[in-house]
C-alpha cells in the first residue's frame, strides 16, 4: 500500500488529480480546497523524497512507461538519482513557498489550483524521457506561471507579466518546432533514442533543429541581454512568485537542458561563452539596482548562468564525475537561499534597498539574513563554497584559466551588490519604522538555513574535507549563540573557555613554523579577547563571532590542504567582517573590507588550482616539489595575502575598518588577524622557495613591503583620529614583516617572526589603551586629549612600554626586531630598501612621540580633571602583554630557538644563517655599531626637522611638540588626497558607470525584448550553423 | 504541377510565422500584438504538419486497403499532426491568458499600446 502511493507516477496523479478536484470541492466546502491543496503538494514532496531516499540506498532508477508500450512508441518517464535530487529539493521549496505565500493564495482556489499544476510541471519537466512531453510540460509551467502572476495586482506587475510571457511564448514556439523538425530527421521523440542518434542531426534541418531547441532552453534561462523580461518579473511580481520562478521554474528548465546536452556536445563551449556573459554581466547590472527584487533577480540569473557554465564546461573536459558536486552544490545552494531571501524581501515588504532597515526586525531575522547573503555569495560554510571549489580547480586542471577569472570575476560582482544591500539595511539611525516581520513570516527562510548549513555539511564531505577539527570553530560559535541569553560578561567568559578548551585541542599537532604561529596567535587572540571583559553590554553575536574567528585562525594553521586552508581563510574573513559591522560606525567601511579580503580570497583560490593542477593535489606538503611549474601559483598566492595584508595601494580598506570597528576589537584585528595574511605570505615564500619556483619577485616585495613601512609612516604622522593613526602604524609594522620574508633568507625569516611577535604585543597594548582612553573620555582625536599621565599612570606605563618596543630603541624587543632586519637588508645588498627603512625609522619616531606626547603629556583638559584609570579589564590583558614583550627582549632565544629549529635546518645550512643563537649574532655581527648608527641617523634627522621648524617659526617664540606637529602636517598635505583611494575611486566609478551602460539594454518595451528574443536565436544560430561554415570554408 | 503540397504548405507556413512576427515587432497595439502571437503559432503548426507530409500518401489508419506492412511507406506521418493538436490546445490557453492580461492592462491605463507599460526597466 505504502509502495504503491509511493511511486513517482503519482506525483501526476496528485498534481493533475488535485487540480480537478479543487474546484469541485469548493462547490462542497470553502475550507476543502486549501484541505487538498496542503495534502496533494505535501503529498508530491513526500513521494519524491521516498524515491530519492530508496535511489540513494541504491534502487535503480524509476522508469515509467504510459499507454502499455515501450517507448519509443509511447512516453517515457525516469527518476534517477539525478531526477530525484532536483524533484524533491523542488518540491520542498514549493512547499515552503506556498507558507510563505498563503495570505495570498488562498484568496482564490485559482490559485491554488495554478501552483498545484506549476509544481507538477516542473516535476514533468524534470523526470519526462520525450523531447514533446518536454514541450507540453514546459507550456504547463509557463501557462501556470502566467497566472500565478495574476497574484501581482500593480500596474507594473501585470505589464511585466505581458512581457514575460511574449518572450516566453516566442521561446516555447521555437521549440516546438524545433522538436518536431527533431523528430523529422530522427524519426523519434525518445530523447534516449535520439540521443542514440545523433549522427542523424546534420544538414540544415537537423542544425536548425538543434538550435532552435538549444535556443528556447538557453533563453528560458535569461541570458544576457535577452532578459529584460525576466528581471521586469522578478521586481513587479509577488515575491513568492518571483521565488517560485527563479529557483523552481530555472530548475524545471535547467534541467531540461541537463539532459539534452548530449545532443548539444558540439555546442559546448558556444553554451558556456553565452553562461560567461550572462554570468559577468547580470552581476555587473546588479551593482546598480536599487529595487531588492530586481537584484535579487540579476543573481538569480547569474547563478543560473553559472550552473550552466559549469555543466557544459564540465562536460566539455569529460568531468562527469565533478558534477553531482559542482552542479548539484550549486544548485542546492541557489534554490533555497535565492528562495529564502526573496521570501525575506516579501516578509519586509520594503521593494526599495534604501528603505531596507532589519535593525528592528530582531536577531534571529538578521542572523536568517545574512546567512543567506554568504550562501550566495558562495563562501562557507554552505554548499555554494565547496562547488565553487571544486568547479575551479577543475578548470584549472584542463587549463580554463578565462574561465576562472569569469567565475571569480563574477562572484566578485555579486559579492558587491549583495553586501552594499547588507550595509544599507544595518545602516542605524534613519528613524524610519522598519518591516516588521512575524515570528512564523521568518520560518520558510529559516528552514532554508539549516537546509544549507546541512547541505554545506554533506558537500564538505563530498569535497574531501569533513575533518571534525575543520569544523569545530562553527560548532563553538553555534553553541555560544544557543547561550546568548546570559550576561554580557558571562558570554565573554564563556567564549574564551570554549576557545581556549577547542583552541588547545585543535592546535595539538601542529608543528613547525605553523605551530610557532599557533601558540602564538591562539595565546595572544585570547589575551585581547578577554579585555572584552571591560564592557557589560549585550554585544549580540559578538563573542559566537570571535569564537569563530580565533578557532578558524587555529584551524588555518592546521590545515594541511589547501582546501582547508581557503576554507579557514574564508571563515577569517567573514567573521572578521560581521564582527567589524557589529560597530554602527564600521558598517560604512564593511564593503570596502569585505571586498578587499574577497579578492584577496579569490587570488589565493587561483593560486591553489593552478598548484593543483601542476601538482595533482590539494595536499600543501606536496608544493613543496612543485617546482618551477608552479611559480604562478605561488605568484596569485602571495600577492593574495599582501592584498589582505593591506599593503600601499591595496590598502585603503584598512585604516578605516581598524580605526571604526569596537575598539577591543581593533585591538584584536590589528594585533592578531592581521598576521593571518602574514602567515599566508611567509607559507607562500617558503613553499617556493623550498620548491625551486626561481622567483625572482622578491626583490619587488621587498620593495613594496618597505614602500608600505615608509608611506603608512608618513600617513600615520597625519592622522588626528588616534586609532586611525595606530591603523597606519600598524601598517607601517607590518611593511616591516613583508620586507623581512622577502628577504628569502633563514635570518630574514626568522626576523619576520620576531617582528610578528613584537608587533602582536604592541599593538594590542596600544589599541587598548586606545580603547580605555576612549572609554573614559569619549574622545578620538590627539589634540583633544593631553596630561592623562597622572589620571591613567597605568595605561601611561603600558604605552610607554609599547612605544619603545615599537619604536625600535634599545632595550626591547622592538629593537631586537629593527636590528635583525636592518642587517638581515645588508647581508643581501639591499640598500634602496635600507635607507628607506632609516627615514621610516625617523618617521615612527615622529609619530610615536606624537601619540605619548598628545595623549598623555602636556596640560591636562579641565573636564578630564575626575577621570578614572582605565578598567582592570583592560589594564590585565596589557600588562600579560607587556610581560611578553619583556621576556621577548630579554630571552629572546626562548622564541629565535623554537623558530630557527623550524625553518628547515637543511635550508638554513645553505643560507646565511649557521645555526648561531641570537647572542653569537649579536656579538658576530655587532648590533650596536648598526643600531646606533640607524637610531643616531634617525634622530639626527629630527634634530634636523627641529631646527628648520625652529627658524621657519622665527622670530615668535616657539610651542611645545604639538606645534612642531602641526608646523610639519601641511608639508605631507598632498600626500593626505591618497592616490591609492583616488585609483580605487575612480575603478568604482567606472565600474558603476558600466552597469549602468549595461542596463540601458533594458528598455522597459516588451517589443524591444521579443526582438532581443529574435536576436539572439539568429546570433546563436550564426555561430552554430554559419560560424563553423566560415571557418572550414 | 510537380510541385508537392507539402512545399506549398512549408511556403505558406513560413510566411504566415513571419507575417505573424512582423506583427508582433511592429504594431503597438496589445491585440494586434496577440494577433501576430497567433498567426505565428498558426503558421508553426502548419510547417510542423507540412513536414509529416508523404507525397501521394494516405490516411494513416491501417486497415485493409493499409497493412501494417506498408504504413510507413504510403502513409502520411500522423505524429506531427499529433503534436500539432496538442499544440493548438496549447495554444488556445496561452492566447486566452495573454487577452487576459490585455484586458487588465487595458483597465489599468485605459489604453493598449504597449509603449505606455514600460513602468520597469534598467
Amino acid at each position: 500500500m505504502v509502495e504503491s502511493f509511493l511511486q513517482p507516477l503519482n506525483i501526476f496523479l496528485l498534481g493533475l488529480g488535485g487540480g480537478f478536484l479543487i474546484p469541485l470541492l469548493y462547490r462542497l466546502s470553502k475550507r476543502l480546497p486549501a484541505v487538498a491543496f496542503w495534502t496533494a503538494l505535501a503529498g508530491i514532496a513526500i513521494i519524491s523524497g521516498a524515491c530519492l531516499w530508496r535511489l540513494l540506498g541504491g534502487a535503480d532508477a524509476f522508469e515509467i512507461e504510459t499507454a502499455g508500450t515501450a517507448p519509443p512508441l509511447a512516453i517515457s518517464l525516469r527518476l534517477g538519482p539525478a531526477e530525484g535530487f532536483f524533484a524533491f529539493w523542488v518540491n520542498l521549496a514549493a512547499l515552503f513557498g506556498a507558507w510563505h505565500l498563503w495570505h495570498r493564495l488562498r484568496d482564490s482556489y485559482t490559485f491554488l489550483l495554478l501552483y498545484l499544476i506549476l509544481v507538477m510541471g516542473i516535476n514533468g519537466m524534470i523526470m519526462t524521457r520525450d523531447l514533446f512531453n518536454l514541450f507540453v510540460f514546459l507550456e504547463i509551467v509557463s501557462i501556470a506561471t502566467y497566472g500565478l502572476f495574476g497574484l501581482g495586482q500593480t500596474r507594473a506587475a501585470m505589464a511585466g507579466a505581458f512581457k514575460y510571457i511574449m518572450a516566453t511564448v516566442l521561446a516555447s514556439s521555437f521549440f516546438l518546432l524545433g522538436a518536431a523538425m527533431l523528430y523529422h530527421v530522427t524519426g523519434t521523440l525518445s530523447i534516449d533514442e535520439m540521443i542514440a542518434r545523433r549522427d542523424l542531426i546534420a544538414g540544415p534541418i537537423g542544425t536548425t533543429a538543434l538550435v532552435l531547441v538549444l535556443a528556447c532552453l538557453v533563453i528560458e534561462l535569461k541570458p544576457f541581454p535577452a532578459n529584460g523580461w525576466g528581471l521586469d518579473v522578478y521586481e513587479t511580481a509577488p515575491a513568492g512568485v518571483a521565488a517560485l520562478v527563479s529557483v523552481g521554474v530555472s530548475a524545471g528548465v535547467f534541467f531540461a537542458l541537463l539532459k539534452l546536452m548530449p545532443l548539444f556536445a558540439p555546442q559546448l563551449t558556444l553554451i558556456a561563452v553565452s553562461a560567461a556573459v550572462t554570468f559577468l554581466f547580470s552581476n555587473l547590472v546588479g551593482l546598480r539596482q536599487s529595487n531588492v527584487q530586481r537584484m535579487l533577480g540579476c543573481s538569480s540569473i547569474a547563478q543560473m548562468a553559472l550552473l550552466v557554465l559549469a555543466l557544459s564546461l564540465l562536460m566539455r573536459h569529460g568531468e562527469d564525475d565533478a558534477l553531482p558536486l559542482v552542479v548539484g552544490g550549486l544548485f542546492f545552494n541557489h534554490l533555497f537561499a535565492k528562495a529564502g531571501l526573496f521570501w525575506l524581501a516579501g516578509a519586509v515588504r520594503r521593494r526599495r534597498i534604501g528603505g531596507w532597515n532589519i535593525l528592528s526586525a530582531g536577531a534571529p531575522f538578521i542572523f536568517v539574513f545574512c546567512s543567506l547573503l554568504v550562501a550566495i555569495a558562495g563562501l562557507p560554510p554552505f554548499p555554494g563554497f565547496w562547488a565553487k571549489w571544486e568547479l575551479v580547480l577543475r578548470l584549472a586542471e584542463h587549463g580554463g584559466y578565462a574561465w576562472i577569472a569569469v567565475v571569480l570575476l563574477g562572484s566578485l560582482l555579486e559579492a558587491a551588490y549583495l553586501f552594499q544591500w547588507f550595509g544599507r539595511a544595518v545602516k542605524p539611525g534613519r528613524g524610519e519604522p522598519a518591516g516588521r516581520v512575524p515570528r512564523w513570516g521568518l520560518f520558510p527562510a529559516a528552514a532554508c538555513v539549516a537546509l544549507l548549513a546541512i547541505g554545506g555539511m554533506v558537500a564538505s564531505r563530498a569535497a574531501g574535507a569533513a575533518s571534525v577539527w575543520l569544523h569545530a570553530p562553527l560548532v563553538a560559535g553555534a553553541a555560544l549563540l544557543v547561550i546568548e541569553g546570559l550576561p554580557g560578561r558571562a558570554r565573554c567568559l564563556s567564549m574564551l573557555l570554549v576557545v581556549f578548551a577547542a583552541g588547545t585541542w585543535m592546535a595539538q599537532g601542529i608543528g613547525g613554523i605553523n605551530g610557532l604561529f599557533a601558540a602564538l596567535l591562539l595565546s595572544g587572540g585570547l589575551v585581547i579577547a578577554a579585555a572584552g571583559l571591560y564592557r557589560g553590554d549585550a554585544r549580540p553575536g559578538y563573542h559566537p563571532l570571535m569564537a569563530v574567528l580565533l578557532l578558524s585562525i587555529v584551524a588555518l594553521l592546521r590545515a594541511s590542504t589547501s582546501l582547508e586552508f581557503f576554507f579557514a581563510w574564508e571563515l577569517v574573513t567573514l567573521a572578521s567582517a560581521f564582527m567589524l559591522a557589529l560597530s554602527p560606525a564600521a558598517r560604512g567601511v564593511l564593503l570596502q573590507f569585505l571586498l578587499f579580503s574577497l579578492a584577496s580570497a579569490f587570488l589565493i583560490l587561483a593560486g591553489f588550482a593552478i598548484a593543483r593542477a601542476v601538482t595533482g593535489t590539494t595536499d600543501l606538503a606536496a608544493f613543496l616539489a612543485a617546482g618551477p611549474a608552479a611559480a604562478p601559483a605561488f605568484v596569485l598566492i602571495a600577492l593574495g595575502c599582501m592584498v589582505k595584508i593591506g599593503v600601499i595601494g591595496a590598502h585603503v580598506w584598512l585604516p578605516a575598518s581598524y580605526a571604526k570597528a569596537d575598539d577591543d576589537f581593533s585591538a584584536m584585528l590589528s594585533a592578531v588577524v592581521g598576521k593571518v595574511a602574514v602567515f599566508g605570505l611567509f607559507m607562500a615564500a617558503y613553499l617556493a622557495t623550498r620548491s625551486n619556483a626561481g622567483l625572482e619577485l622578491a626583490r619587488v616585495v621587498g620593495w613594496i613591503g618597505i614602500l608600505t613601512t615608509v608611506i603608512a609612516a608618513l600617513l600615520a604622522l597625519q592622522q588626528a583620529d588616534m586609532k586611525r593613526m595606530l591603523a597606519y602604524s600598524s601598517l607601517s609594522q607590518t611593511g616591516y614583516i613583508v620586507t623581512a620574508v622577502a628577504l628569502m633568507s633563514h635570518l630574514g625569516w626568522v626576523t619576520a617572526l620576531y617582528l610578528v611577535a613584537n608587533h602582536l604585543m604592541v599593538k594590542g597594548i596600544l589599541f587598548l589603551a586606545a580603547a580605555a582612553i576612549i572609554e573614559r573620555t569619549g574622545l578620538r582625536r590627539l589634540d583633544a586629549c593631553g596630561g592623562l599621565v597622572g589620571r591613567m599612570p597605568l595605561t601611561f606605563a603600558v604605552a610607554i612600554v609599547a612605544l619603545v618596543s615599537m619604536s625600535g630603541l634599545p632595550p626591547l624587543a622592538g629593537f631586537g626586531g629593527k636590528w635583525l632586519l636592518l642587517s638581515a637588508m645588508v647581508d643581501r645588498g639591499w640598500y634602496g630598501p635600507l635607507a628607506l627603512g632609516v627615514l621610516a625609522t625617523l618617521v615612527g619616531l615622529l609619530y610615536m612621540l606624537r601619540f605619548g606626547h598628545a595623549l598623555f603629556l602636556g596640560p591636562l583638559k579641565p573636564e578630564h580633571a575626575e577621570l578614572r584609570e582605565a578598567p582592570a579589564a583592560l589594564l590585565v590583558p596589557q600588562f600579560v602583554l607587556v610581560a611578553g614583550i619583556l621576556l621577548l627582549s630579554f630571552f629572546p632565544k626562548l622564541l629565535m630557538d623554537p623558530v630557527s629549529a623550524a625553518i628547515d635546518p637543511q635550508f638554513a645550512s645553505t643560507l646565511v644563517w649557521q645555526g648561531m643563537s641570537l647572542e653569537l649574532i649579536y656579538a658576530y655581527w655587532n648590533p650596536a655599531r648598526a643600531m646606533a648608527g640607524a637610531v643616531g641617523l634617525a634622530l639626527l634627522g629630527a634634530g634636523v626637522l627641529w631646527v628648520i621648524y625652529r627658524i621657519g617659526r622665527w622670530p615668535s617664540r616657539a610651542g611645545g611638540p604639538t606645534r612642531f606637529f602641526r608646523y610639519y602636517r601641511p608639508l605631507l598635505a598632498p600626500m593626505l588626497a591618497s592616490h591609492a583611494e583616488r585609483f580605487w575611486e575612480a575603478v568604482s566609478v567606472a565600474v558603476g558607470g558600466a552597469a549602468g551602460a549595461a542596463r540601458r539594454v533594458y528598455t522597459g518595451n516588451g517589443q524591444t525584448y521579443a526582438l532581443q528574443v529574435l536576436a539572439y536565436v539568429l546570433v546563436l544560430y550564426f555561430f552554430v550553423a554559419v560560424f563553423p561554415m566560415i571557418r572550414g570554408g | 504541377m510537380g510541385l508537392p503540397i507539402s512545399h506549398l504548405l512549408l511556403v505558406t507556413g513560413l510566411v504566415l510565422a513571419l507575417i505573424g512576427m512582423w506583427g508582433v515587432l511592429v504594431h503597438r497595439n496589445i491585440l494586434r500584438i496577440i494577433i501576430g502571437f497567433s498567426l505565428f503559432g498558426t503558421g508553426m503548426h502548419i510547417v510542423i504538419v507540412a513536414t509529416g507530409y508523404v507525397t501521394n500518401g494516405t490516411a494513416p489508419i491501417i486497415d485493409q486497403a493499409l497493412p501494417i506492412g506498408e504504413a510507413a511507406a504510403r502513409a502520411v506521418d500522423p505524429v506531427p499532426s499529433a503534436l500539432v493538436v496538442t499544440a493548438i490546445v496549447i495554444g488556445f490557453s496561452v492566447t486566452a491568458i495573454m487577452l487576459s492580461f490585455a484586458i487588465r492592462l487595458y483597465e489599468a491605463r485605459k489604453t493598449l499600446s504597449i509603449d505606455a507599460f514600460t513602468d520597469s526597466k534598467w
